[in-house]
């Protein structure tokens, strides 16, 4: 009821942050309103935790190095069925929701995809009733903030916990110790048999700080565990007795360094003792308290798997493995093989990228200095393993090699995605074509040892964010139409079909999607003072800046348009919005060079007149969850341009698509998918397929000078940047796209690509232009987008690999 | 630090007399405790004041019981809490010391 919202607001107000209601700021109105809704999950949270441990159910534990959240409140009160009583209650106070809901800081604890992915895999968890639990680190400083100066990026530290977040409570009774470094002391135990003991290990302690995560319709409130690293003593005692109080600080700051800074991805983090410190951190914080509940109602351990799932998200924490397997043999002293089983059977190991180059190893040197006893394990796992292959393969050493954990290179390295592979009963892509390759390229010779274990679970994204939260106009534009349900069961959408010709539906979807587009050019006016057109097109591509992602070959098309127009006269089909956001890594140059050359080409179409009124180029800065919320629904075109065989899945299609974009993009990733439900009439597709790149590079066979020759539009973007055109202060600045794009070996063959891209465009532009046809199209995607609702890849991993059949909570259906 | 040395049934009780052994006392330890491991060869060490141990405690334990076997005696330990087990475990020391329940148990345990 409104009125006890109302006395719960002022009870906040005044004796959680001290203040009297009329004199609370923004954040302290945040603040207000995300404790008095915290209440609220807490009593569902308790109510859900005494459930199911009465049931006895089995858990699933979700292990991510990265949970990109963002902002919580507007989430969670949709999700607790609240938003609208939130609202009149705060609209009574003489406040307002909105203003709440914008000063919330972004949880910004992940780089991008995989991490959103995370947050989207715990909201469709409680939303099904599954009993599950995220693990992760808390990090002080998640993903950077990003500032544009002079057109290049700057990185500013961002620490989402300055303020303290409300969201989070503190655990201290429930912290854990976890031991790092020391050596190991080979001895005999009490029967005779061999005994290592890992000693003179340094101590690190894990706080909990736990985020609770409501489904839809708050019967399940799900935690999301974050972990602090603390010094084990306020100071090292002996140090300080010692007198140097400045070197007992240190040791303190250094322990407590685990847990400050998210790594950024495509940094080369191989090498990077923190980093492996701090994905040890994570394991050994999360299996402590896995195993901590697993014995709070269990005795014995050969009921483990039973009792308990655990998924690693990429091979961040695939240390697991050999953490458990230490666990079950040293401190619960099972034999070797039942302890195996047991692992096998309890972990499953998603797998996220296909380049091999990305895929993680650590130095055998270093991983001796952080975890002697692991690579005791490790190694003990790998002679086994290898045992089992040459009885399979005998005599074959090469596909040994390729397979042991252990690369015999200089120094030796640890494979972590071989140690995943061979320690988890289930190793899943995230597409379809991207477990298909990882099945034929990435690790065939484990797939011939052991195809049972592979499998895909294509990704999918939470239609409670994504569309319910972020796009209120289409939510409820759809509600009317086909009912609520869609919510929680997005296959519903599908009765958006019968509605397509329907002319007032179409205007309704039309005014929806153009109040969207007002929305976003306010915003593009407030920060860049730019004006863009609602009634352009707005083309957008927003995601990580990366070579693979290709926005590159975005601006070629977009220098190829304005070269024609101011030089040949060819007027674009319609006028366009080109619209960029992402970060790109640090210490990324190329990436961040790209960001320059955005700003350089916005910089000279913009200021062009005989441009302005058909291209505009925007790169909006602080690409983050709740930036993202409000770009994605006023997308027209959606840029999904990847070189075919490198992007695993993508998530952003899927949610540029359910907000009524049509895609433009490669046969790539989940776009596959995507076509495949949608309609090919529905989607602008292009360029070459995976295996035609492969074989490209396999026989060397691309030769990007015949297209620079034969194709004068690609000759001449190509030579734009060999010019001063787009950098007339700075002349060379741009000279090495030129060469990049004629070497044989860019591996993302922009040049194959970009005559088959610019004819798709044109397509699209054309298609824009007949805006019925293409609200049917935008509509038709909305509509055929239920597959990719992450409701369906968790109970698909539910089934598949969890071992959960039957959801003990009933789907809430009413909103 | 001071020791307490009691004697059950002819085998002597030490009672650790802090409730952490880390870094900052684990040396203070192994220096009083020496004239205690001279004097016996069966010891027991009753752990039941303890409530955190780190890796220097465990060193300390670990040069006890080696120094007893160096002369063929034996140490026993007891009144572990969970926490100062799980770090036991955590290293398996817990294989090579013998750990009873209560400094009877220990003590009865050297008379079978």
């Amino acid at each position: 009821m409104p009125a006890d919202i109302e006395e719960s607001l002022r009870r906040h107000a005044k004796y959680s942050l001290g203040k009297r209601w009329d004199d609370l700021s923004a954040t302290d109105l945040f603040n207000a309103v995300a404790l008095s809704v915290r209440d609220q999950l807490v009593e569902r949270m308790l109510e859900t935790e005494e459930r199911n441990r009465r049931d006895d159910s089995k858990r699933v534990n979700y292990l991510s190095i990265e949970f990109l959240m963002g902002q919580s409140l507007g989430n969670n009160l949709y999700n607790l069925g609240l938003h609208d009583l939130y609202r009149q209650a705060l609209t009574n106070m003489g406040a307002n929701l909105d203003t709440a809901e914008d000063s919330e800081q972004d949880a910004a604890l992940g780089n991008g995809g995989l991490g959103r992915l995370a947050a989207c895999f715990l909201d469709s968890m409680a939303t099904l009733g599954m009993p599950a639990c995220g693990y992760g680190i808390n990090y002080e400083y998640g993903l950077f903030k990003q500032e544009i100066d002079n057109g290049y990026q700057r990185e500013k530290p961002e620490n989402w916990l300055l303020q303290s977040s409300p969201w989070q409570i503190a655990r201290p009774d429930e912290a854990c110790f976890v031991p790092v470094y020391g050596r190991i002391e080979h001895s005999t135990d009490r029967k005779g048999a061999y005994n290592p003991m890992w000693m003179d290990w340094k101590m690190l302690v894990g706080i909990p700080y736990d985020m609770l995560i409501p489904g839809y319709g708050g019967k399940t409130v799900n935690l999301l565990r974050l972990y602090s690293a603390r010094s084990s003593h306020d100071f090292d005692m002996q140090i300080f007795n010692d007198g140097d109080y400045f070197k007992a600080v240190e040791q303190k700051i250094a322990s407590e360094t685990i847990s400050k800074v998210l790594y950024p991805s495509d940094a080369i983090v191989a090498g990077r003792e923190l980093r492996l410190v701090q994905e040890y951190f994570l394991v050994a914080c999360a299996l402590r308290d896995i195993v901590r509940l697993f014995e709070r109602d269990h005795k014995n351990f050969s009921q483990f798997s039973s009792k308990v799932a655990i998924q690693l998200n990429d091979t961040h924490p695939a240390l697991t493995v050999a953490e458990l397997m230490r666990i079950l043999v040293d401190e619960k002293e099972m034999e070797w093989d039942a302890a195996w089983d047991i692992t096998r059977a309890t972990l499953g190991y998603t797998n996220h990228t296909l380049a091999p180059e990305a895929l993680e190893k650590w130095p055998v040197p270093l991983m001796e200095s952080v975890l002697p006893r692991h690579l005791q394990i490790i190694n003990e796992i790998n002679s086994r393993f290898l045992e089992h292959v040459s009885a399979v393969f005998p005599g074959d050493i090469g596909k040994a090699q390729w397979v042991s954990i252990i690369e015999e290179s200089t120094p030796r390295q640890v494979r972590m995605a071989n140690l995943a592979i061979v320690g988890s009963h289930s190793i899943n892509g995230v597409s379809r074509i991207h477990s298909e390759l990882v099945k034929t390229s990435l690790a065939p010779d484990f797939f011939l040892l052991f195809p049972e274990r592979f499998n895909n679970k294509t990704n999918g994204i939470t239609q409670r964010r994504w569309l319910l939260k972020a796009n209120p106009g289409l939510a409820d534009l759809i509600t009317g139409a086909v009912g609520d349900s869609w919510i929680t069961d997005l296959d519903r959408l599908r009765g958006l079909e019968s509605r397509v010709e329907d002319a007032g539906f179409q205007a309704d979807f039309q005014k929806v999607k153009h109040a969207n587009k007002v929305r976003l050019a306010g915003i593009i006016k407030d920060v860049l003072r730019l004006n863009a057109d609602p009634d352009s097109l707005f083309d957008i591509q927003v995601k990580r800046i990366h070579a693979y992602k290709r926005q590159l070959l975005n601006v070629m098309h977009i220098i190829d348009e304005y070269l024609s127009l101011i030089e040949d006269g060819r007027q674009p089909v319609v006028p366009k919005t080109y619209i960029f956001a992402g970060k790109a890594a640090p210490g990324y140059w190329l990436a961040k060079q790209v960001i320059k050359l955005i700003h350089n080409v916005g910089k000279v179409i913009n200021n062009d007149a005989r441009a302005s009124q058909w291209i505009k180029v925007v790169f909006i800065p602080d690409y983050r969850v709740s930036l993202a919320e409000k770009i994605i629904p006023a997308a027209d075109l959606s840029e999904q341009i990847s070189t075919a065989g490198t992007e695993a899945s993508g998530t952003g299609n899927m949610k540029l698509a359910l907000n009524g974009a049509v895609t433009i993009g490669t046969i790539d990733g989940a776009n596959i998918e995507m076509r495949e439900e949608v309609g090919a009439e529905n989607m602008f597709t292009f360029g070459l397929t995976a295996a035609q790149v492969r074989s490209m590079r396999e026989q060397k066979s691309y030769r990007p000078w015949e297209h620079y020759a034969r194709n004068p539009r690609v000759k001449r973007v190509v030579d734009s940047f060999s010019s001063s055109l787009f950098c007339p202060q700075e002349p060379d600045l741009f000279k090495w796209i030129f060469a990049n794009l004629l070497d044989a070996n860019d591996e993302y063959v922009h040049l194959a690509d970009f005559a088959p891209y610019a004819e798709v465009q044109e397509s699209a532009g054309n298609a824009f232009r007949d805006q019925a046809r293409w609200t049917r199209m935008a509509i038709l995607n909305v509509a055929r987008m239920g597959k990719f609702s992450s409701d369906r890849t968790i109970d698909e991993y539910a089934r598949g690999i969890w071992g959960i059949t039957s959801l003990p909570v009933c789907r809430q259906t009413t909103r | 630090m001071e020791i307490p040395v009691e004697t059950l049934n002819g085998v002597s009780v030490a009672l650790l007399p802090v409730d952490e052994l880390d870094a900052g006392n684990a040396p203070e330890f192994k220096r009083d405790i020496a004239p205690v491991l001279q004097a016996n060869t069966k010891l027991v060490i009753d752990l039941s004041r303890l409530r955190f141990i780190d890796s220097s405690g465990l060193g300390a334990m670990l040069s006890c019981l080696r120094q007893l076997s160096a002369k063929s005696g034996d140490l026993k330990l007891c009144g572990m809490s969970k926490q100062v087990r799980a770090a036991f475990e955590l290293v398996r020391m817990h294989r090579i010391f013998d750990i009873a329940g209560t400094k009877e148990e220990a003590v009865h345990a050297f008379a079978s």
